[in-house]
């Protein structure tokens, strides 16, 4: 049976060079981040071209995204977090599409590897930092302070809230890493069974349409999830944005 | 499962960046096993409110 990782292997693509040891390569990942951004640049780009009153296709697939994500941050974050919302949709595309395009077979999933999860959820941890103490300077810190603790039990409470806000990031990076990875697995185990049943002869052709079953209703589940992940990493950072323009609960 | 998933990272990763403070401050200080002992166990404490504030429990309720 073929190895169901091998399809996360990065290779390079095109040596750039070393900076003090480490190699610089524009990899297949790099190309199809380069991939996504550009579909979502050309989805945005070909709705706007020709506004309409009546939208063309393409042009209420676009108003569609911008509306869904603006609905999550006017019910997250309210009317202020609107100023947050190149960053937000950004994600949300980026995300979304570079999903949809790792379902297609024998491309690439960006997502499934935890470094460039890791890298975006570190990007909004250190927005809300930074957008935190900027916006509301000291009082940023009564996010680890909740009302109505009894001052004995503070240190502690206060100690546990910053651990809280610490592991953010992790659980961030990681779900969206670790469903992408798991579902793209699964896929290919459950593919590879048709192919090894198949091989064995008339009785194994019909015992293949199990998998085969299987995997076509699996590409639709991993349909959802791929949505669905780019969703809950956008509602998550819609809620700790939340925290960086509100930090009193 | 997205659900139990997405709830049980939560309880993971406070557990880890506890382990992981811990486990530095170990290192750094000279405490062992100190550090990681109450590290843990306040990751612990925050994987567990995590996850409280994760399913959406209201304040009051808890």
């Amino acid at each position: 049976m073929a190895d169901p990782i091998h399809q996360f292997k990065i290779e390079s693509l095109l040596p750039l060079g070393q900076v003090g040891g480490a190699h610089l390569d524009f990899t297949n990942s790099g190309f199809y981040m380069l991939l996504s951004v550009g579909i979502t640049a050309a989805l945005m780009l070909g709705a706007t071209a020709s506004r309409r009153i009546v939208p063309s296709r393409i042009q209420s697939v676009a108003e569609l995204a911008y509306e869904f994500v603006a609905d999550t941050i006017r019910n997250t974050i309210g009317e202020g977090g609107m100023q947050f919302f190149p960053l937000v949709f950004s994600l949300f595309m980026f995300i979304l599409v570079s999903n949809v395009v790792g379902l297609v077979p024998y491309q690439f999933t960006v997502m499934s590897h935890i470094i460039v999860t890791a890298a975006l959820a570190l990007l909004v941890f250190f927005t809300v930092i930074i957008y935190g103490f900027w916006k509301n300077g000291l009082h940023f810190l009564n996010l680890f302070v909740p009302k109505g603790i009894p001052i004995y039990m503070l240190p502690l409470i206060v100690f546990i809230e910053v651990l809280s806000f610490l592991s953010r990031p992790i659980s961030h990076s990681v779900r969206l890493f670790a469903n992408m990875l798991a579902g793209h697995i699964t896929l290919f185990v459950f593919a590879s069974f048709v192919t090894m049943l198949g091989g064995l002869g008339v009785l194994g052709w019909f015992g293949a349409t199990l998998p085969l079953a299987l995997t076509v209703a699996l590409v639709g589940l991993e349909l959802l999830v791929a949505f669905l992940q780019a969703y809950v990493f956008t509602i998550l950072t819609c809620i700790y944005l939340n925290d960086a323009l509100h930090p009193g609960h | 499962m997205a659900r139990g998933l997405r709830l049980s990272t939560e309880l993971v990763a406070g557990v880890l960046v506890g382990a992981g403070i811990g486990w530095a401050l170990d290192r750094w200080l000279g405490i062992s096993p100190w550090g990681l002992i109450v590290f843990l166990l306040l990751g612990f404490a925050a994987g567990v409110l995590n996850v409280v504030r994760a399913a959406g429990v209201p304040p009051g309720d808890t």
